[in-house]
């Protein structure tokens, strides 16, 4: 018996990181093998032909799962009835841009998606925040959807946690998939901190701390931060464009975990709306290391943290109330 | 419970290793995480990835590296990414042929032809060397039948079978908009045919194409109202599809483009579904009047790792011009590209 199709918004859909995204959901990496979707593909009119161009892809690609799309410049259209929206529209930074005008224009951008959303969208829709700044435009987003439940409101800080796996897995020469439990807080920024306090390798003896298998704590304290931290500028510098198949494939990974479930033992990284946990200020949206069941994410507690973790997860958190503080002031 | 066991004793597959030439690409770019994810051979086939470009795209094909790792897809077990044809081709189990001259404003299709010619041949060469014994092809870069004809006679060695070109785009294209037209699921539409070139000589043939509907499969002969429709707009519509996306993307397929080559692998490997086919370039071998010695798309039914045509289906009068107009020009093509070699 076929499950009824779930319903899922990509703005920003005639982008990069939408046109590696949208086969991805089509072909069920999101959600899932055995879950049919229509896609709801929304951007601005100035991209409405590439748009087109895109939905007429996806038709010429006759996915068995994809049960319909809508592709449209219409806000209303775009969030009516979804259950999950992947919000990769916004407004990039241009050469000569100061952060305010950035800011600005994204702030505007995400007051009224979530206007759009809270009205539209289906209810116990899940949101994902891609777009930068991603954390303080989801914080945005909530401020502006006041009836859309808070703990479904989320950054993407999964393509960081990815990115830190991949160098541990590069670093040990093990399979990726044998590491897990790096945690990403804080800010999708370069303030970001890529903590592997908790991570772990699974070896024929066993799962290992990975401290104790690289065995070069200046190394995991040092270039390995900074490494993952300027990932995002790294990968610019070789396509001479932004990350659009790791980004997309993350964001994948995001709702899939978010929905189905994170795999026992094992915890993922989610910019979330603090609750104060781990002594984070509340009221911004953090990444955290987060467990999820039955649709809902959970922070994992009780990590010990020392103190260059602490001095880190401070900066970053100081970084996301400055951008609040420069979002809040572009709003008046 | 047999899941259950399987992962206590984690029975583990070999992985597979996967070639990808003009991987710095659009259609590399989308194919890569398509391949990545197991959508070409299963979700428990882990794969080794080979991509290969020419030396000013290297460092883009260094970034795609780079995002593929940090992806941290569990199949994945290696990323080479190199210029060095040896190294991309060594012991390579499937080759997806993307990188090709493009065509540019200005260019008669002669040059186009003997670059591409020159690129095939030295492709074959290679591969022939350094694939594996059992290496699968799949030729994607236009004209994609001719450039897999002159790899099929640079590569003597390769098995003809193992040697094919990409229609499976248009199949599912056709495919997709006989969907549209009658308002059912794409996946309930059946038995279509790409017959000949993977060009605007296709022949996108609906006369043993299906619907399963409630009452069992039915013609889509039966089921369009419009037979002049099917004829006629239907047959242009997929034949110039390519050029519909050009036009509103300003850039040609990509997404849909990987996304059949995966389709086209995964029912190569793993086997067409059950009261279907699909639509293969492969080499001729004389079945319906169609002369060796080219390569041309077929209606074919794949199992054990192999594809076999479909005999025996009617051919009408309409259908007969077509499929030898198709002919005709890979035969023209094929001259074309002999010609280039003799320069």
């Amino acid at each position: 018996m076929a499950k009824e199709p779930v319903r899922v918004l990509v703005t920003g859909a005639a982008g990069q990181i939408g046109y590696a995204l949208v086969p991805m959901i089509a072909r069920g990496i999101m959600l899932g093998a055995d879950q049919p979707v229509i896609l709801h593909m929304l951007d601005i009119p100035p991209a409405a032909e590439a748009l087109n161009g895109v939905k007429m892809e996806l038709i010429d690609a006759a996915f068995p799962l994809l049960k319909g799309v809508v592709a449209t410049t219409d806000a209303i259209e775009g969030c009516t009835g979804v259950n999950v929206a992947v919000m990769v529209g916004g407004f990039p930074r241009k050469e000569g841009m100061e952060r305010k005008d950035v800011m600005s224009k994204n702030v505007s951008i995400y007051k009224s998606q979530a206007a759009a959303l809270e009205k539209h969208a289906a209810p116990n829709c899940k949101v994902l925040v891609v777009a930068n700044p991603a954390n303080t435009n989801a914080l945005i987003l909530k401020e502006f959807a006041p009836s859309i439940p808070e703990k479904n409101i989320s950054c993407l800080t999964r393509l960081d946690h990815n990115r830190a796996l991949g160098q541990i897995s590069e670093r040990l020469s093990v399979p990726v998939s044998d590491v897990k439990n790096v945690i990403i807080w804080g800010n999708h920024s370069s303030s970001q901190y890529p903590d592997v306090n908790h991570a772990k390798v699974q070896t024929s003896a066993g799962e290992k701390p990975v401290r104790e298998l690289v065995k070069n704590d200046e190394y995991l304290d040092g270039e390995f931060i900074s490494t993952v931290q300027q990932r995002g500028a790294a990968i610019i510098k070789a396509r001479k464009l932004s990350s659009a198949l790791s980004a997309a494939s993350s964001a994948c990974d995001h709702i899939r975990d978010w929905v189905l479930g994170t795999p026992e033992g094992t915890f993922v990284s989610m910019g979330v709306y603090s609750d104060g946990s781990y002594n984070v200020p509340s009221g911004l949206i953090y990444s955290f290391p987060v467990t999820c069941r039955n649709g809902e994410w959970s922070i994992v507690q009780g990590l010990p943290i020392d103190e260059v973790s602490r001095k880190k997860m401070d900066l970053t958190a100081e970084e996301l109330k400055e951008e609040k503080d420069l979002a809040y002031s572009c709003l008046s | 419970m047999i899941i259950y066991l399987c992962n206590l004793l984690n029975i583990e597959k070999e992985p597979i290793r996967i070639l990808v030439t003009g991987a710095a690409g659009n259609i590399g770019y989308a194919i890569a995480p398509m391949i990545a994810r197991g959508l070409m051979l299963g979700p428990d086939q882990p794969m080794i990835l080979h991509l290969l470009d020419i030396e000013p795209a290297s460092k883009s094909l260094e970034a795609l590296k780079m995002e593929l790792q940090d992806s941290a897809f569990p199949l994945l077990q290696g990323v080479i990414a190199t210029t060095n044809v040896a190294e991309a081709c060594k012991d390579v189990n499937i080759a997806i042929l993307i990188g090709g001259f493009a065509r540019k404003e200005g260019m008669e299709r002669k040059d186009v032809m003997s670059k591409n010619v020159a690129i095939y041949k030295a492709q074959a060469s290679a591969l022939e060397r350094y694939a594996s014994e059992d290496c699968k092809v799949l030729v994607v870069a236009n004209p994609a039948n001719t450039n897999a004809l002159i790899f099929k006679e640079f590569a003597p060695s390769i098995p003809e079978e193992n040697i094919t070109c990409l229609t499976r785009l248009d199949h599912n294209r056709a495919q997709a908009r006989l969907a549209e037209k009658l308002g059912v699921p794409v996946s309930s539409v059946k038995k279509v045919i790409i017959w000949g070139n993977h060009s605007s000589t296709q022949y996108p043939d609906t006369n043993h194409a299906t619907v399963s509907t409630k009452t069992g499969d039915r013609p889509v002969k039966e089921l369009v109202a419009d037979q002049n429709w099917l004829r006629n707009e239907f047959i242009s519509e997929v034949q110039e599809r390519g050029a519909a996306i050009i036009s509103a993307r300003k850039q040609s397929s990509a997404l849909s483009a990987a996304s059949a080559a995966c389709d086209h692998i995964h029912d190569w490997f793993l086997g067409t579904p059950k009261g279907t086919w699909v639509s293969m370039g492969v080499c001729s071998d004389g079945s319906y009047g169609i002369p060796t010695g080219l390569v041309y798309s077929f209606p074919v039914i794949c199992e054990k790792g192999s594809w076999k045509i479909v005999q025996g289906l009617s051919v009408d009068e309409f259908s007969r011009e077509k499929m030898d107009d198709s002919a005709r020009e890979l035969a023209e093509e094929k001259a074309l590209a002999y010609s280039s070699l003799s320069v």
